[in-house]
């Protein structure tokens, strides 16, 4: 149980700085998820935190206490790594055990704990063999066996799933929900899977070149973008995009987008005519009897360019008013290239982005 | 198209099978036959000498004969010479690479200065230390710069021996050997397979006791008694070796730390491992296989080992004899060419016991068995 805060911790590798000035305070038994592409500085400020990184300015304190200056071994934090990393010469029991043996425990509390860590993740059967003879899931429970049995007060994880297949990724994903909600330690986990991030987190960081873009709950930041990079990183197809006008008229406001002109339920501040992006969920356009919900001017007529149904769900992209989008449709539409089709927009959920400087408009 | 390709594979072999077959294999053999007769004295050299077989007399007469003395003392000087060669070259080249691992400034140079002297012949280093140990010089004067008295250690030409022995009791030293041999493989599975680890315990206490309790009346190697010990005077040549070679093992170790993998450092470091325990529990454990090539490579170095000593103290100095140099004079100054292929022989399977596991475990591995 621990707090974790980071204030302006920057990093510079020589003349290059990666981490600009990361403010960030981390509540006891939060589980925060820093997500964003490769290269945004995410490893490293979880590297930082573990005191395997050094910090080039700034401050991080856990419970309080800078940490700045103590050795990752005295930071009482554990971690899970990308690719476990195992040590290969010593048995699954010896590996879980490694940390216990050099804080010069007993060996009757190492084998207590040992054994209770291998119980909660399923590893008894296993803890007399080697690594390599474990399959990848095993691997990644016996890393975090590693890093519970020495009950740390901050658990870090380095993309820990990210070598794993995907059924067996989502079957790990709710075991470590499960395990966080179990052992209610303090968690920061590093990925760039946002499905792992909305899925695990209780608030999400984002971040893109070495500063933080949002901080929220994972559904603040699927409603709530603060700009067009967090609304296209967050949610899967990516928002569509598409630069558009915003007109004034009878005090009412409509959108709009090549030739589509759709009204705006709540307008964001500013003048007529104003040049906007705009973004739309794929998940807002609906077909079928998703249309009744919605009344007839949010409608339009929709030209097919190619569908894919995904069991439940179908992909569709379309073009409407000569503006080509991605929409997520229930149930299993299937269309015809060239097909035109009734699509209804959920307008109330439209999300809008200044075109200079892509941050949003509310 | 099979059967043709087999047929050039077989074409394209066979040259080097029949070579290696006839110039390694076929001498081999030739050697061992000529070990096994009287050839040597004054017609030695004569145009079709005589041969007579005479069984392993030259075998028995090195280990056991009256003069066999000087071969006996070499065998000696060569196995303390491999185990302090092996210590000490393994020790240093340990200590370089781990302290290189940390990626000091200048790292690369260091790795060349250390490896460097691996490069020089050994006639050349050999040369080079003799000045450096000699009596009143190099070495010895060293302390006079800092106004202290001069050392006096004779590197190359003391005549005092440690860690000496009875040649007699060999047998007697044997059967130690063999029943501590048991003793530490036994004690060390005891932790792991208690009961397996009686039926090494047991052979080992049993054998221990037997020539504890009936050491005097077991057979006498020899009818006098003959001590033999680390011959001091050898302990220049052993630092010179060391010298040599501990930059090669520094590279190997080097090599397998750079293999492994950050994050397993990273790892151990929040873990709670120092440097030393990283280096003890995690890194050292990991580059076994290059201990094990470290050990094998070392110890067949320090077997055939000529050129150093020859360059050092010469090939007639008693004290610091190695059998491959032995081999030499027996066979080409004594012209004793069946004692100097006896010898020859010994050395071949001293340098087999320590190759030939090797070689197997290596060909399991390939074969990926373990």
């Amino acid at each position: 149980m621990a707090q974790v805060e980071l204030k302006k911790v920057i990093k510079r590798f020589g003349s290059t700085e990666v981490v600009h000035g990361v403010d960030l305070f981390i509540e006891d038994d939060e589980f925060i998820v820093l997500v964003g592409p490769s290269g945004c500085g995410k490893s490293t400020v979880l590297r930082m935190i573990a005191g395997l990184e050094s910090i080039s300015s700034g401050e991080i304190c856990i419970n309080g206490q800078s940490v700045n200056e103590v050795a990752p071994k005295d930071r009482n934090v554990a971690m899970v790594f990308q690719n476990y990393a195992l040590y290969p010469h010593m048995s699954v029991y010896e590996n879980i055990a490694f940390s216990l043996k050099m804080a010069k425990e007993s060996k009757s509390q190492i084998k207590d704990k040992v054994q209770q860590a291998a119980e909660i993740l399923e590893l008894t059967p296993y803890l007399q063999r080697k690594p390599a003879e474990l399959s990848g899931g095993q691997r990644q429970r016996v890393a975090m066996g590693r890093a519970i049995v020495r009950q740390p007060a901050v658990f870090l994880f380095d993309e820990p799933l990210s070598n794993l297949d995907a059924q067996l990724r989502t079957q790990m994903r709710m075991e470590l929900k499960k395990l966080h909600l179990k052992m209610k330690t303090t968690t920061i986990y590093v990925t760039h899977d946002q499905i792992e991030a909305m899925t695990l987190a209780d608030r999400i960081v984002i971040l893109k070149d070495g500063y933080i873009q949002q901080i929220g709950s994972p559904i603040e930041l699927f409603e709530r973008p603060v700009n067009r990079f967090v609304a296209r990183f967050i949610g899967n197809p990516p928002t569509n995009i598409i630069p558009a006008s915003l007109h004034k008229h009878d005090g009412r406001t409509s959108v709009r987008m090549g030739t589509l002109s759709l009204p705006v339920v709540s307008p964001p501040a500013g003048a007529d005519s104003q040049q906007v992006l705009v973004g739309i969920r794929p998940d807002i356009i609906k077909t079928g009897d998703g249309l009744h919900s919605l009344p007839d001017e949010w409608q339009v007529q929709a030209e097919v360019i190619v569908s894919e149904v995904l069991g439940g769900q179908s992909l569709l992209e379309f073009s409407a008013g000569g503006t080509t989008m991605i929409a997520e449709l229930e149930g299993r539409v299937q269309a015809r290239p060239g097909e035109m089709i009734t699509l209804g927009f959920d307008l109330s959920r439209l999300l809008f982005f200044d075109p200079r400087t892509e941050e949003a408009i509310y | 198209m099979r059967n043709q390709d087999r047929i050039k594979a077989v074409l394209t072999l066979s040259p080097s099978i029949i070579l290696i077959g006839l110039f390694v294999y076929g001498f081999i053999g030739n050697t061992f036959w000529i070990s096994l007769t009287d050839w040597g004295g004054v017609a030695a050299l004569a145009v079709n000498p005589v041969k007579n077989y005479a069984g392993f007399t030259n075998y028995i007469d090195l280990f056991t004969g009256f003069l066999g003395g000087g071969f006996r003392q070499d065998l000696v000087n060569a196995v303390y010479y491999s185990v302090m060669l092996l210590a000490g070259a393994i020790g240093v080249g340990m200590f370089l690479a781990v302290m290189l691992d940390s990626k000091p400034k200048g790292e690369a140079f260091f790795r060349t200065v250390f490896l460097y002297p691996m490069s020089l012949s050994f006639i050349v280093s050999g040369t080079i230390w003799r000045w450096m140990l000699s009596p009143q010089g190099g070495v010895n004067i060293l302390p006079e710069y800092a106004g202290l008295q001069p050392f006096t250690f004779r590197w190359l030409s003391s005549t005092g021996s440690i860690l000496e022995f009875n040649w007699q009791n060999l047998l007697e030293i044997a059967i130690y050997l063999v029943s501590a041999v048991l003793l530490i493989i036994g004690l060390r599975l005891f932790a792991k397979t208690p009961r397996q680890s009686l039926l090494w315990l047991i052979p080992g206490i049993a054998l221990g006791l037997f020539a504890w309790l009936g050491g005097e009346m077991l057979p006498k190697a020899l009818f006098m008694e003959e001590t033999h010990g680390f011959n001091k005077a050898t302990f220049g040549i052993i630092l010179a070796t060391i010298w040599q070679y501990s930059g090669y093992t520094m590279a190997l170790y080097l090599a397998g730390f750079t293999g492994i993998s950050q994050d397993l450092r990273d790892a151990a470091m929040l873990d709670g491992a120092t440097t030393a325990s990283y280096y003890r529990h995690i890194a050292l454990p990991m580059v076994k296989p290059i201990t094990i090539s470290a050990v094998i490579i070392l110890s067949h170095i320090s077997l055939k080992m000529f050129d150093l000593i020859f360059a050092m103290t010469g090939p007639d100095n008693g004290q610091t004899g190695h059998p491959a140099l032995n081999m030499y004079l027996t066979t080409f100054r004594a012209n004793d060419f069946a004692r100097g292929a006896a010898i020859a022989i010994i050395l071949f399977l001293i340098a087999g016991t320590f190759i030939i596991p090797y070689l197997v475990s290596s060909y399991r591995q390939r074969r990926g068995k373990p």
